[in-house]
């Protein structure tokens, strides 16, 4: 419960305050303020709507992993794409610049240029805001590739008291990839409704922002199965399909991809997936599905 | 691909002759540039004088793992004496995850 308290969901609304002087802050994100106050260079005008902005704790070696489809492309882990990152990092070097201070971060599973544009205006720090070798920090930014070589665009970069945060972060990272790749936790998918979210609290709030599933589904009650190791693409087509009646000839997949926001591509993939999973079969044609255990 | 070091503890020193690892662990005795970590077993390390171990305090050390199973400590950082438990766990509950390289991959 402690540890609840100090990182737990509050802990991101602190992180909006914390920003707030320097880089524009979160809470702006989520307030539903247009993005202009965030000046950096390919912000958020380039990224997309706003209401899939997320917060996503991650590893480096995740971040040098990352997938991009083609230049220019958001980046994907987990096939899901990347919009705020966070990382918790030893620093190894620092350069200051005239315009921007570059970090050189070490989590102990790879090793990633961070850097941080000094805002002219900037009050002058005390020298204990100054970041030296070494030292732990938690790190709130976005994924960014430069002449073939990634960095992260850090808004917000705190140095890191409480050292049980560091393991704190490498949990929940870890648990995040779990969740984005096998699913939730088995015993959860079976409970029904919210309970099993409350339950679990902190760690499901942010994926439902992330996937935007489950939520989606709340009216349908009854069967909200889900397959271990299903992604989070199928996960949402069970939520739509099941939300709405069947036809019997099934549901055409133009009418998922409509419904749940995804591309033709993406959605076959998870259908494909389904279908393995032994949930669902085509009916008519190939692009006509419907769900095994909904024979309402 | 950048370097890496697999976080481990005492058990899985075996596994890691010859690299670069860091690990958490209590100081439980310090000799001169010998020091003795706790870490779900006991580790003999070989520091310098930078190393600045502190009796007591948990640190986290990246060193080298010899083959005696001796580690030679190359940084370190101190988190001082008010840690949760989770620290003393196997590394994290993670050797699970990593063996299947979910994150660090590429060994074990």
């Amino acid at each position: 419960m402690d540890y609840g308290s100090n990182y737990g969901g509050g802990g991101y609304t602190s992180y909006g305050a914390g920003g707030g002087a320097g880089a524009g802050g979160f809470s702006t994100h989520y307030g539903g303020s247009q993005g202009g106050s965030q000046a950096s260079p390919g912000g958020s005008a380039s990224r997309g709507s706003r209401s899939a902005s997320t917060l996503r704790p991650v590893t480096i070696k995740q971040v040098l992993e990352a997938t991009q489809p083609h230049p220019e492309a958001e980046f994907k882990i987990d096939d899901v794409e990347l919009t705020q990152l966070t990382l918790v990092a030893q620093i190894r070097g620092v350069s200051e610049q005239a315009t921007n201070h570059t970090y050189k971060m070490d989590d102990g599973t790879g090793t990633l240029e961070v850097k941080q544009w000094v805002e002219a205006t900037a009050v002058l720090d005390g020298p204990s805001e100054k970041l030296r070798p070494n030292q732990y920090v938690r790190v709130l930014g976005t994924l960014k590739a430069f002449g073939g070589k990634r960095h992260l665009g850090a808004h917000h970069i705190r140095p890191i008291t409480d050292f049980n945060e560091i393991h704190y972060h490498f949990l929940e990272a870890t648990a995040i990839h779990l969740h984005l790749t096998k699913g939730p936790p088995e015993g959860l998918g079976q409970v029904t409704g919210g309970v099993g979210h409350q339950v679990h609290g902190q760690g499901q709030g942010r994926d439902v922002a992330m996937g935007g599933m489950s939520v989606a589904a709340g009216g349908g009650g009854g069967a909200r199965y889900y397959p271990p190791n299903v992604s989070s693409h199928s996960r949402r087509i069970l939520d739509i399909v099941r939300s709405k009646p069947q036809h019997t000839d099934g549901t055409h997949v133009n009418t998922i991809v409509q419904m749940c926001g995804l591309s033709l591509p993406d959605v076959e993939k998870a259908i494909y997936e389904l279908a393995d999973a032994g949930i669902a079969y085509t009916t008519i044609d190939d692009s006509h599905i419907m769900l095994l255990d909904n024979q309402s | 691909m950048s370097e890496q070091t697999p976080r481990i503890n005492a058990p899985l020193l075996q596994q890691f002759i010859g690299r670069t690892i860091r690990l958490v662990g209590k100081v439980t005795d310090i000799h001169g540039d010998k020091a003795t970590l706790d870490s779900s077993g006991v580790i003999v390390a070989l520091t310098d004088r930078d190393s600045n171990l502190k009796l007591g305090n948990t640190m986290e050390v990246v060193a080298k793992v010899n083959p005696d199973l001796s580690i030679k400590v190359l940084t370190s950082t101190d988190f001082g004496n008010n840690l949760g438990r989770c620290f003393s766990l196997p590394p994290l509950g993670l050797c699970e995850w990593r063996r299947k390289g979910l994150m660090w991959g590429g060994w074990g």
